[in-house]
């Protein structure tokens, strides 16, 4: 084993201990001794240790009692037990109450040589469990979505409140707004963060072939079900279904989920048991499933039970004032995934960043920093580099002067609002007094009729 | 800075022979380059018999030697052939402290191979001097290691230390050169 451990012999017998505490030393592993489970606690309380091998026969505190306590207070430090041929009963006691191993004394030197190793590759599991599950926290966490625009901070404030209860939310907003990973710390945040999140597009399926995705299917039902196979209702077991795009679901597929969530049970395709399920539900939609309900369009029951809790995602555009702090962030993401440095956006550049709409949000301007990032031949974004984005109504050409593009811009919005200063002004975040200057400064005329 | 090049002894506790002996002395010369010598023999050690076991406490017996005096030896080998053991453990090959000034190795195990055949005298020797070098090994302060085929690599069994070579591997070589300096 390549690891150096942090290992205390406990044991009343000086000479064994002593054997151990050299055996150790000679892998270089942290070796400490204590000669009684009393000891071994002190020990334990100023120093964490790893691993702990402990002779089962101990005047006072025996073995199994200080494998209790450390087990308690200490539930990641590994006790291996020694213990003589005459005591095999309490070392399979030890082993329930949580030993990680044992050995019989006297044993082979290759004996303990095969439990270290053991411990080893255990060790190495857990390390890597435990980088997994923060990478996973890291990818699902809360600190992930972006932004510190007033109408974010309501989204942020609100996830660890309804996180904590287990109605079904809602998530409403335009495409690329970055419903999912609203719904992935929801998740993060909530009971359920340990347990699976699955998520699935409800528009990009066939509806026969959702049906089969979410509720399982038996082995034979129809071509192609060569084995009977669960549905995502049944493996999302305890943990967070995110169902994007319910708006697309059909009217059938809306009643049969409409079962599911207030029967909390449900039954695969070409089966007639039903399964008891455990998931909370959120979804996310893009359309205005309020104005369908009064249409007729959407099923009304079906609204109200996936919509228990609202959470309205804003468009980028009514929070411009993030995009310089999402630009900064894709910035160092596209830098690390493409190897390069780029560091600098212009301050023209960034301000065609913040000038234009974004219809597709959040996505649009992540993968336009992403192809800024890629073709660029220089630590610094300039406007040339974002050549690809047309902002509505001005194009933007090389020789273009901050004036003249300030202009085009104040012009393009007054068009816009068909020449009301007030609403012009409040677009354009400067008082309507500075407006009448800006007009008068760049010659700006009301078109005729 | 000059360094005074470290001596070694190897000495026989009881009837060992020459040919064992010398096999020994000549790979600690050959593969540490260090100076070697084979000095006169102890008596048999007894006094570290455990009745129960009937096995030598290899403990007992390097604790006595260590109070020994060695001439200028800064390291000290003892060859025997008796079976030893740690309290832990059934048996060991040999025995040392991470940079004690005595170390052991038996030739009583080394003898026999796993299948309780008998190997030729010359195999006997190598796994002889394999064992001497590894404890030599800890007495320098070099730790076990993770290569199989390293010097400092724990064997087991008579065909670990078969397939165990003479030779350290890159890093306990440069951790050697540097204990030695």
């Amino acid at each position: 084993m390549d690891k150096k451990m942090s290992i205390m012999v406990v044991d009343d017998e000086a000479i064994v201990r002593e054997s151990l505490f050299h055996w150790f030393k000679k892998y270089g592993h942290v070796a400490e001794t204590a000669s009684s489970g009393f000891e071994a606690l002190e020990k334990l309380e100023k120093y964490p240790f790893q691993l702990l091998f402990v002779d089962i026969k101990m005047p006072g505190m025996d073995g199994i009692e200080l494998l209790k306590k450390v087990k308690t207070e200490y539930p990641d430090t590994l006790v291996i037990i020694i213990t003589a041929y005459g005591s095999i009963e309490s070392a399979v006691k030890a082993m329930r109450i949580g030993a990680t191993d044992y050995l019989l004394k006297p044993f082979k030197p290759d004996q303990l040589s095969l439990v270290m190793e053991r411990i080893s590759v255990q060790e190495k599991l857990v390390s890597q469990y435990n980088y997994l599950k923060g990478r996973l926290e890291k990818i699902t966490r809360f600190d992930n979505i972006i932004g510190q625009s007033p109408p974010m901070e309501a989204v942020f404030s609100l996830i660890p409140e309804v996180a904590q209860s287990d109605s079904s939310i809602l998530l409403v907003g335009e495409t690329g707004t970055g419903k999912e990973l609203v719904a992935k710390a929801i998740h993060a945040e909530s009971r359920r963060s340990h347990l699976p999140f699955i998520a699935i597009n409800c528009g990009a399926i066939p509806e026969s072939l959702l049906e089969s995705e979410l509720f399982g299917h038996q082995k034979g039902v129809f071509t192609g079900a060569t084995r009977a196979r669960k549905g995502f209702l049944e493996v999302v077991s305890g943990g967070t279904l995110f169902l994007d795009e319910i708006g697309e679901i059909s009217p059938k597929m809306q009643i049969n989920l409409l079962r599911v969530l207030e029967e909390k049970k449900i039954t695969s395709i070409g089966s007639r048991e039903p399964v008891e399920v455990d998931f909370r539900l959120v979804s996310a939609t893009r359309r205005d499933l309020k104005k369908e309900v009064a249409e007729g369009i959407f099923r009304e029951d079906f609204f109200y039970r996936i919509n228990v809790i609202m959470i309205e995602i804003p468009p980028l555009r009514k929070r411009k004032e993030d995009i310089s702090l999402l630009v900064e962030h894709f910035l160092i993401k596209y830098s690390q995934e493409t190897n390069k440095t780029v560091d600098h956006v212009t301050s023209n550049a960034m301000g065609l960043l913040k000038q234009y709409n974004w219809p597709g949000n959040v996505r649009e301007l992540e993968n336009a920093i992403e192809r800024a990032v890629v073709l660029s031949k220089s630590r610094t974004l300039r406007i040339e580099d974002f050549s690809f984005i047309q902002p509505s109504g001005i194009q933007f050409q090389e020789s273009l002067s901050l004036r003249e593009m300030e202009k085009a811009y104040i012009q393009k919005i007054l068009e816009e609002k068909n020449w009301n200063v007030t609403q012009s002004a409040k677009v354009l975040e400067i008082n309507r007094v500075t407006l009448h200057k800006m007009i008068k400064r760049y010659c700006l005329e009301r078109p005729e009729g | 800075m000059t360094s005074k090049k470290k001596s070694v002894g190897v000495i026989p506790l009881g009837n060992i022979s020459e040919i064992a002996l010398q096999a020994i002395a000549e790979h600690i010369t050959g593969c540490f380059k260090l100076t070697t010598q084979i000095l006169p023999p102890l008596e048999k050690p007894e006094y570290a018999i455990d009745e129960r076991r009937l096995q030598y406490n290899a403990g007992i017996i390097i604790e006595t030697m260590e109070a020994m005096h060695f001439g200028n030896h800064d390291k000290v080998i003892g060859v025997l052939n008796k079976d030893l053991f740690i309290p832990i453990f059934t048996h060991v090959f040999g025995e040392a402290r991470q940079g004690g000034t005595c170390g052991l190795v038996s030739l009583f195990r080394l003898a026999k191979n796993s299948d309780g055949s008998s190997p030729p005298k010359s195999i006997i020797h190598e796994r002889a001097a394999k064992v001497a070098l590894h404890e030599l090994g800890h007495l320098l302060d070099l730790l076990h290691c993770e290569h199989k085929r390293c010097l400092m690599h724990f064997s087991g069994g008579t065909e670990e230390v078969d397939e165990m070579s003479l030779d350290l591997c890159e890093y306990c070589s440069i951790y050697l050169q540097d204990k030695l300096r």
